[in-house]
């Protein structure tokens, strides 16, 4: 195998493709690129900088692979009865998890998901101001991106590894330490055609108004313990955006799971569930 | 040369993993291979590494906001067809969470940075952090055996990592350049 990593999506993004095979790992990386472009939540001139900007009630042309994520998220969003919801970003510059960006009027991004509209297949309107951030399901998209631009290019197998949130496809499996908050590993997996990702909030803490909160959580929720939670699933996006979930509400997770070809994966030996 | 570039090159490192372990470590591309994937059209590289006096180090941490490990700077100027100049390739190492990733970047003859490439990463945890015995394994014995199978490479899922320090460190070796070459 070729391995190569980059720094993209605020982590380390890792392709691997079998010898012969290189020009596939830049097409992978080249997807992975575009994707940070469109849905960072920093840059001044993605999808997401775009959005803010428009006056509520204003459609904007979006690429097509944010209008595939924003349908998702949306998705998401209406069977997790609100939990799930992209427009957190109001919520994450409050409590610190994001800066605050250039131009604009926080008490004014009241708009939820509900509030995201996508009108066509190429444009969305949000009807009230708000934040969106793609942070909970983009590193996951991004990796499925990869993967379809290396089979596009003529691989046949690969594992995409995007800060931990990886898929693998082709016939090889690929061994998969997921670690705990500490550092130990808590699971191991062997990981072939599916995509795994999993999330603990163990350093994503901080504490408001003398109660911890984390991001996809929010208040008058119990914070989950120290244990990282891991989900496998057909493909990535998925796997990564119910992590979040599965932290929140593990019932609701496995359920939504179930209907995707997917699980959360427990603690060792006990999958009798996995496909 | 920079001697952990040398010592790196001299291993003709593969990959080396340690699979029992809760360590993860990867070579992903020795230093050559780096300069050669990242100005691919370039026929040759003229070494122009070189040892940064004290103010040059003041001038760039003050441009960059952050510091150096140390004064030398691993850098290679890549010559096309003619000699014609196509830019440059920096060698350069940031702290991770624990342990030091080396990463390479690429400058066009503008001095805008055309490409990075993760050279090696690893990483230690909790106990292995302090155990002399366990860090040893990274001094490269065990770099020198022959390729593992890729089966044996672990993939980590958990704790996502920050990139914040390499991307840091570009904006760092973008005001070394400046200093050294007059652009940036």
């Amino acid at each position: 195998m070729i391995r190569r990593c980059r720094p993209l999506l605020g982590t380390f993004v890792e392709i691997a493709a079998p010898p012969g095979c290189a020009a596939t790992v830049e097409a992978g990386f080249a997807a992975v690129a575009q994707v940070h472009r469109l849905m960072s939540f920093h840059g001044e001139d993605s999808d997401l900088a775009r959005l803010r900007r428009a006056p509520a009630g204003t459609p904007v042309v979006l690429a097509p692979e944010t209008m595939a994520v924003l349908r998702l998220a949306l998705a998401l969003h209406r069977e997790s009865a609100g939990l799930f919801d992209v427009a957190i970003g109001a919520r994450l510059v409050r409590t610190g998890f994001l800066p605050l960006p250039a131009g604009v009027e926080l008490a004014a991004c009241t708009g939820t998901s509900a509030d995201l509209e996508l009108r066509d297949d190429r444009r969305a309107v949000c009807h009230r101001p708000m934040l969106l951030d793609l942070g909970g399901i983009a590193k996951g998209f991004a990796v499925d991106r990869a993967l379809a631009a290396m089979r596009a290019a003529g691989a046949d197998g690969g594992l995409v590894n995007a800060g931990g949130d990886m898929r693998a496809f082709g016939e090889h499996a690929f061994p998969v330490d997921i670690r705990g908050a500490r550092g130990h590993v808590e699971r191991r997996w062997s990981l072939r055609d599916q995509a795994l990702a999993s999330s603990d909030n163990a350093a994503s803490r901080r504490r408001r108004w003398g109660r911890t909160v984390t991001p996809h959580i929010g208040f008058g929720r119990p914070l989950k313990n120290r244990r990282v939670v891991a989900v496998v699933a057909p493909d990535c996006a998925t796997a990564d955006a119910l992590t979040k979930i599965a932290m929140a509400d593990p019932p609701l997770a496995a359920r939504m799971l179930r209907e995707r070809g997917g699980f959360v994966l427990g603690p060792a030996a006990s999958e009798a569930h996995a496909a | 040369m920079n001697r952990s570039v040398a010592w790196r090159l001299a291993l003709g490192v593969t990959t080396a993993i340690f699979g029992s372990s809760s360590g993860h470590a990867v070579t992903y591309m020795t230093a050559a291979e780096a300069r050669a994937a990242l100005v691919p059209d370039a026929q040759s590289f003229v070494d122009r590494s070189a040892t940064l006096s004290a103010d040059q180090r003041t001038a760039i941490r003050r441009a960059s906001g952050t510091s150096a490990r140390g004064p030398k700077v691993s850098v290679w100027e890549a010559r096309g067809s003619g000699g014609r100049l196509l830019g440059w390739v920096y060698v350069d190492q940031v702290l991770g969470k624990h342990e030091y990733i080396t990463y390479a970047v690429a400058f066009d003859a503008r001095g805008a940075v055309t490409g990075i490439e993760i050279l090696d990463y690893r990483e230690t945890y909790g106990d292995e952090i302090r155990n002399p015995r366990w860090r040893a394994q990274f001094r490269g014995k065990a770099l020198g055996a022959e390729l593992k199978l890729d089966r044996d490479i672990r993939n980590i899922s958990g704790a996502t990592l920050s990139c914040r320090h390499v991307t840091d460190g570009v904006k760092r070796l973008l005001a070394t350049h400046a200093t050294l070459f007059g652009r940036a």
